[in-house]
């Protein structure tokens, strides 16, 4: 369990990175709010992560001082594609969570998976990307 | 649906039940209209084996699909956004119906006609997908561990349909 939770922890924190990146090229309003609220919905799992692995004594590796992005971010169009990105990653991340976990832990990361597909969902919405929903989030 | 997901404990204490039926017929509380049907003086059949706990998951994703399905019919012009969605609990069907060991159900759901006020509006598919989405959360989290992926990631497409549809 803990390799899994590991492993969501580093897209917690590449989910961070990545929103301080595109906040800046995103424009109006609506789009802004929400990745302000995306950010602190990420960083509040990142929390609850790193002192569930604290608690399982588990060793995670030190949160990286940046990251290549998979492609550049110019734009709104590119902010938004990396934001889609970055919550597909993450939901793939906690899904994987899943099989090896039961009760609490178990619940947390159907949460996290869920509000990942969302917030994708929403990116793809606001993107006009289509379509806006895949079959099966999280599976890789 | 609602009443899908009670199955289960309905057919596990189907027997308590009789037997308390029995007793308030005996006290003579129970009139005779309401015990026809009971199967009180027949032999006591075995009762059938507890439904898939996929089942109500599985239920639904048909039921969601024909929804889809009629509420294009009625408004072609939804098709684009609804389409996607329905092909979404299609491939759902598909994969729930392998695992629980099931042919897929054959009620061709395109097929049926619009039936006038029947067909669903986009508010009310929303809230079907967030009720559908409680199910398989429901699920997920009592599933054994080869089902908790499959049934977070149903619960989790079903969310992203409700937001979709805003």
């Amino acid at each position: 369990m803990s390799a899994q939770l590991a492993a969501a922890l580093a897209a917690e924190e590449a989910a961070i990175y990545a929103y301080g990146v595109l906040g800046v090229k995103l424009t109006g309003d609506g789009d802004r709010t929400e990745a302000r609220a995306a950010e602190a919905v990420h960083r509040g799992r990142r929390d609850v992560l790193v002192s569930r692995l604290s608690a399982l004594k588990a060793s995670t590796a030190p949160m990286p001082a940046g990251y290549a992005l998979p492609f550049e971010v110019t734009d709104r169009a590119s902010a938004l594609k990396l934001a889609i990105h970055i919550e597909d990653g993450v939901a793939q991340a906690w899904r994987a969570v899943l099989p090896v976990t039961t009760g609490a832990d178990r619940t947390t990361g159907l949460n996290a998976l869920i509000d990942a597909a969302v917030r994708a969902t929403r990116w793809r919405r606001l993107g006009e990307v289509t379509p806006a929903t895949m079959a099966w989030p999280g599976r890789a | 649906m609602r009443g899908r997901a009670d199955l289960a404990s309905i057919v596990l204490t189907y027997r308590v039940k009789r037997r308390r039926l029995i007793g308030l017929a005996a006290g003579g509380t129970l009139s005779a209209t309401a015990l026809a049907g009971c199967g009180l003086f027949d032999t006591e059949p075995e009762p059938p084996p507890p439904p898939d706990a996929l089942q109500p998951v599985l239920d639904e994703a048909v039921a969601l699909a024909a929804a889809y399905d009629r509420a294009v019919l009625a408004e072609p012009g939804l098709a684009k956004r609804l389409t996607p969605l329905a092909d979404n609990h299609r491939t759902h069907v598909a994969e729930l119906s392998r695992v629980i060991g099931k042919t897929v159900p054959s009620g061709a759901p395109a097929s049926s006609a619009p039936s006038g006020d029947a067909s669903a509006s986009v508010a009310t598919l929303r809230k079907a997908e967030q009720a559908a989405q409680k199910t398989a959360a429901a699920a997920c989290r009592v599933a054994p561990a080869t089902r908790a992926g499959l049934t977070g990631s149903i619960a989790a497409a079903r969310a992203a349909h409700a937001e979709a549809l805003r």
